[in-house]
């Protein structure tokens, strides 16, 4: 399968880049890793006239730890990078944790922070050639008006599948995004939709350009859990993530967070509430299981059972709670 | 022991530099001047009559220099004489979502997908069969109009009489097993480069040349002459270094043909490679199957008889159909003592890529579920289930009930191992919980001893030429795939010659210049090309022998060559040492690493040095000028052909399961079963194997390693999953072969039962192990957490599923309605799709679908 025609432009500054973004609006996408991007384009998923290649802007790419305990990270960051940081295991384990899951060794070192974040949302039905598209016929998620997942629906169900989004959700994260008129920041729990297609709040010539974690989220015990076939490469069939902090053996606070079971990372409401003073014992555990489950939404858009997925999602859910209060 | 000093040894594969370091040219790093890219249009349809093709827009497109269709090459062609249903592309019919309808040869890769667009196909769609129970219920629209029923050939064995066994027997097991599809996974994708000659005489296309990542390039020739309606002669297939085939490049695959037919069109070399989603297409791996298993035993654990019904859904065509189902019947002899069996044998058709042969071929999932029952059984019995295994020994050499003659049997030695290094007796049942062991035993051919094209032609010839200064050069059409074929043949000519590796130079699967060999499928060429090598090696050192047994006065008996030294094992020679008894380390000029520079003019200098008188040796130059002055040009042949008394009995379809020996596994498996999730770990495998003597013990440890990767992938991750005929998962990523991660420690041991027959007593290696692992980690898991799976892959919903319902748990539709403990049919993935075998049709609950009736006044 060969790349679809375009021409590339590299910017070396964000404002170079906005301005690229905004001339070609509508017919552009950003490469920074291009993991996600590259095999796409081959199978025709993106045919845009222009890509711009945002590698080069170095400031985009690095830890930075503030004087009030925050982080920054460029969106540019490797998710090899926030695996190995120091700094970040440290005091934000279960990103680097959940960095540390990604695909395999040589794409993490591709791959970028605002990447993981921008992925695209996945589904079987979707992530196909063009000409096992034409077989099948198209779904609404690209050139069709039909979901194979749910016949009748009129909404796409591809799953959101980032490892990080539901570890930086725990940490309540914030995003920037740039563009050529302005600067916004927004917490990531604000950046996703819910819907399989426009998946993400960024509009066309806007750029995700750092990630703020704030220091009041510093230093929580932390906890990523992936379903996977494999041990590496796959990307998460079920993922939970959980942070905790306890005072005197209680929780103090708590925050569980899904992935790669709706068109959304999910932070799990109610299960903050449910935790919060208590202490973490096994029917605590399996209780929040139980919400994190109903969260959930799994669908034939990915491999294993629908079922199992969702039942996964309960057990992975204690175990991480548990694995963070030990 | 003895004693050799090349065999035996853990030599580095003759390729290994120019595979490690990049250097390596496979097919698609070649290219010629003038070359273009071809690009194949598929089928969007299952089943589907071809009303009209029109490729005039196609080939207007600027860059596009020919477009062809079925109708350029019209002539059947398949790897069985008996299974001719193939053509280049398709004629009047497309038969699987990926059959291959037109081909674009353009000047980039590019230009040849966009003018794929421009094609234009009408279809009439027609209703297609998924299932084979059902398409073998089918009353119309036949796959191919000769298959009734959509059976592309059935057998129906009967050996002694199982009815009358089953009554003797004191315990019966009956039980549904069922192997869902996998495919080879090679990493080199197939790739074919093509060029025709223009013919000096004519201006016209001429000889043809093609390169190709084939594990059988005297086939292909063949069938290129077939289609191409060329001789045999015109026709001139390279293979260059593959990477990996399995199976699944032992037989004519479609590009080979369609580069072929593209290039004569444009008149210029045409280069062909699959993408991974069209490797999954044209795919050739083993089908899914359908095993009902019936086994009977004595209380002793002998088996009474054995019953099998066995449905393979084998795709659109044939293929390699015949003889995988005929295999998996007749591989139920062979390993064990059976002395009744009864089997039925179904080859399906049905609306899907094509089954061919896979590692293992036929007898892997018959394995799965014999090896699965035999334990079962040993449980009702109250019986180790290793010691139900030895009880059921052959008493070899015999002839088994179904034909198979068994010379070197090493599978009691391949037991006895496993079960002392995995410390079966004091650990198993002693694990800590949901940890466990379990073992099975399986076999394989050292190559078929009845070719595909019955004849009595040898199945191997190879040519050896020896120069002036000692250099070989082995012409061996062997095709190495990565399993090390080139470096076995050299291994052989350097040990029967007794000279260093470094003097050996293979030149093979090149159809100019080398001999016919039939080709690197059913585990045939170490043992048969291996034999051709060893007596087309032992022609030449007879004349090399003769020449320097004159020369040093003695009897050919007397000469020993070894080291790159021929001796007279009776002069009483200083060089000699006296301590032992054989003259082993005679240090010649050259080492054994094989520096041989000058010798030409030092052998033309000591041949002038006549008046010394009788040697007691010789360096192998000087031994090979003196037998060039003696005989001439030193050239030697040898071939190999089975020997009629291993080429089976006469019944219908005796052909297939004979082999001149037969490889021996058995294998223990320690696995954990996480009770919550179903994931099953595979801590380590053991695994022996008799592969008659180990020309090569690190190859040899690689092949046995790799069976073991493969079969855990069958075992637990792989499955092509489908969706009424649609592969929901072509690619690497969704088809989940282990990773690294994944990989259990095995602990590869191998058995040397040194067969009569085999070069220097060996037999196969690389295909026997695999069947054995699936079922070893299939009772494993039952000793773990004591759940019966019946249906392959174990993945984790399968088994969690089994867990809950053995627990009694609230019931969780995890698997689709399907209970992997007693499967009866197989699953699909889920959701829906727009046709359900009857093409296009839009899902009624379509968005579009509901608008058009609403516009329409809709029906209520």
């Amino acid at each position: 399968m060969s790349l679809p025609e375009f021409k590339l432009l590299r910017p070396r500054t964000v404002r170079e880049a906005v301005d690229l973004l905004a001339q070609h609006s509508g017919n552009v996408r950003v490469l920074a890793g291009g993991t996600d991007l590259v095999p796409s384009m081959r199978q025709k998923l993106f045919e845009p006239q222009y890509v711009v290649d945002i590698r080069h802007i170095s400031v985009l790419n690095g830890i930075s730890p503030l004087r009030d305990g925050a982080v920054e990270i460029g969106a540019l960051t490797s998710l090899t990078a926030i695996e190995r940081s120091p700094y970040l295991r440290q005091h934000y384990s279960v990103l680097s944790e959940a960095a540390g899951t990604v695909a395999s060794p040589v794409l993490r070192n591709m791959g970028t922070i605002g990447g993981n974040i921008c992925l695209d949302t996945r589904c079987l039905w979707y992530n196909q050639s063009l000409q096992w598209r034409k077989s099948c016929g198209f779904c609404i998620k690209k050139d069709g008006d039909l979901c194979h997942v749910a016949p009748g629906g009129t909404k796409c169900w591809a799953a959101f599948s980032g490892d990080t989004p539901p570890a930086l959700l725990c940490l309540n994260a914030d995003i920037e995004i740039v563009s050529a008129a302005a600067i916004r920041r927004v917490a990531l729990g604000e950046f996703y939709t819910g819907d399989g297609v426009a998946y993400r709040k960024l509009q066309s010539g806007e750029l995700v350009t750092r990630v703020f974690l704030p220091a009041a989220s510093a230093d929580y015990r932390g906890v990523y859990r992936k379903l996977r076939v494999r041990g590496s490469i796959d990307y998460p069939l079920a993922g939970v993530a959980v942070v905790l902090k306890r005072a005197n053996g209680h929780i103090a606070d708590a925050r569980v967070a899904l992935t790669a079971v709706n068109p959304a990372p999910l932070l799990v409401t109610g299960a903050t509430a449910a935790l919060l003073g208590n202490v973490l014992d096994e029917a605590l555990a399996e209780a929040v299981g139980d919400m994190a489950a109903k969260t959930a939404k799994p669908l034939t858009t990915s491999a294993l059972t629908p079922e199992y997925r969702r039942e996964m999602i309960r057990v992975f859910t204690k175990r991480a709670l548990l694995a963070a209060a030990n | 022991m003895s004693d050799f000093s090349i065999i035996g040894k853990p030599i580095a594969m003759v390729d290994a530099a120019g595979k490690t370091t990049g250097a390596g040219k496979y097919t698609d790093d070649l290219s010629v001047a003038g070359m273009l890219y071809g690009k194949i249009l598929h089928s969007p349809h299952p089943h589907a009559r071809i009303v009209r093709v029109d490729t005039s827009r196609a080939a207007k497109l600027p860059g596009v220099v020919a477009v062809v269709t079925g109708k350029d090459a019209p002539n059947p062609y398949g790897i069985l004489p008996v299974g001719h249903d193939e053509r280049a592309m398709a004629l009047d019919k497309v038969r699987y979502v990926g059959d291959n309808v037109a081909c674009v040869a353009a000047e980039t890769e590019f230009i040849a997908e966009q003018a794929l667009e421009l094609i234009d196909v009408e279809y009439e769609v027609l209703p297609a069969y998924f299932d084979p129970e059902e398409s073998m219920k089918a009353q119309s629209d036949f796959i191919h109009d000769n298959k009734p029923q959509n059976i592309e050939k059935d057998y129906h064995h009967v050996f002694g009489d199982p009815d009358k066994a089953f009554t003797e027997a004191d315990y019966v097991a009956e039980a549904r097993f069922i192997a869902q599809e996998v495919t080879h996974a090679a990493m080199e994708p197939h790739s074919t480069l093509a060029s025709f000659e223009i013919d000096s005489q004519t201006g016209k296309p001429g000889r043809l040349t093609v390169w190709s990542s084939t594990q059988v390039p005297y086939y292909l020739q063949h069938k290129l002459s077939l289609v191409l309606e060329m001789p045999m002669s015109q026709i001139r297939v390279i293979k260059p270094l593959v990477g990996g085939g399995f199976g699944g490049k032992s037989e004519v695959i479609p590009l080979e043909i369609i580069a072929a037919v593209a290039a004569r069109a444009a008149q210029k070399p045409v280069k062909i490679t699959y993408t991974r989603e069209e490797v999954f297409l044209a795919h050739r791996g083993r089908p899914r199957t359908i095993v009902d298993l019936k086994t009977g035993v004595k209380n002793d654990g002998s088996i009474t008889a054995v019953k099998a019904r066995v449905i393979q859904d084998g795709g659109a065509y044939c293929s390699y159909g015949v003889v995988t189902i005929l295999y998996s019947g007749a591989l139920l002899g062979a390993l064990y003592d059976i002395p009744n069996i009864q089997y039925d044998g179904y080859r399906v058709l049905t609306n899907k890529p094509v089954c061919g042969a896979m590692r293992g071929h036929g007898t892997v999932n018959v394995r799965f579920a014999f090896e699965s029952q035999l334990d079962e059984i040993a449980l009702q019995l109250k019986m180790d289930s290793a010691e139900i295994r030895r009880r059921n020994l052959l008493k070899a050499p015999c002839i088994t009930v179904n034909g198979l003659r068994v010379q070197s049997y090493g599978l009691p030695e391949c037991i006895a191992q496993v079960v002392t290094r995995s410390q079966w007796n004091e650990r198993k049942g002693k694990l800590p919980k949901s940890r466990g062991l379990g073992i099975a035993c399986s076999h394989y051919v050292s190559g078929a001893a009845n070719s595909i094209i019955r004849s009595d032609m040898p199945h191997s010839t190879v040519n050896i030429k020896i120069d002036r200064d000692g250099g070989i050069v082995v012409y061996t059409g062997a095709s190495d795939i990565g399993q090390g074929s080139d470096t076995m043949v050299a291994q052989i000519a350097a040990e029967v010659l007794g000279c260093s590796m470094a003097r050996v130079k293979v030149i093979a699967a090149d159809t100019d210049l080398t001999p016919i060999d039939i080709g690197s499928y059913s585990s045939r060429v170490t043992f048969m090309n291996g034999n051709a090598t060893l007596r087309a090696a032992q022609d030449v050192k007879k004349q090399i022998a003769t020449a320097a047994a004159r020369k040093m006065d003695c009897t050919l008996d007397d000469l020993i060559f070894r080291d790159d030294v021929v001796v007279n094992k009776r002069a009483p020679v200083a060089a000699t040492p006296a301590n032992g008894s054989q003259p082993t380390v005679v240090h010649a000029e050259a080492s054994v690493s094989g520096r041989v520079e000058g010798q030409i003019l030092r052998g033309s200098l000591q041949q002038k040095r006549k008046d010394e008188g009788p040697k007691a040796r010789l360096s192998f130059e000087e031994a090979v000028v003196a037998a060039i002055d003696f005989h001439g040009a030193l050239s030697g042949t040898g071939s190999y052909a089975p020997p009629p008394e291993a080429r089976g009995g006469k019944h219908k379809g005796a052909g297939v399961g004979p082999s001149p020996a037969y490889s021996y596994s058995a294998q223990v498996a320690e696995v954990s079963v996480d009770e919550e999730t179903g994931e099953v770990t595979v801590h380590k495998v053991w695994a022996s194997h008799d592969c008659g003597r180990a020309l090569n013990p690190t190859s040899v440890e690689g092949q046995i390693i790799g069976s073991v990767w493969m079969g855990m992938g069958q075992a637990l991750t792989e499955e092509m999953v489908w969706k009424d005929g649609l592969l929901m998962n072509p690619g690497l990523l969704e088809y989940r072969s282990p990773s690294s991660v994944e990989s259990p420690v095995v602990e590869a041991i191998i058995v040397e039962s040194v067969d009569p027959e085999g070069p220097f007593g060996a037999k196969e290696a690389s295909e026997g192990s695999l069947a054995a692992t699936i079922p070893a980690i299939a009772n494993a898991i039952y000793d773990a957490v004591g759940i019966r799976l019946r249906e392959s892959p174990f993945t984790p919903e399968r088994v969690l599923s089994a867990l809950r319902a053995k627990k009694k748990q609230k019931h969780i539709n995890l698997t689709e309605g399907v209970d992997p403990t007693a499967p009866t049919t197989f699953r699909e993935h889920g959701g829906s799709l727009c046709f359900k075998g009857k093409g296009p049709e839009r899902h009624a609950l379509d968005p579009a679908r509901r608008e058009a009736q609403v516009a329409t006044g809709g029906a209520d």
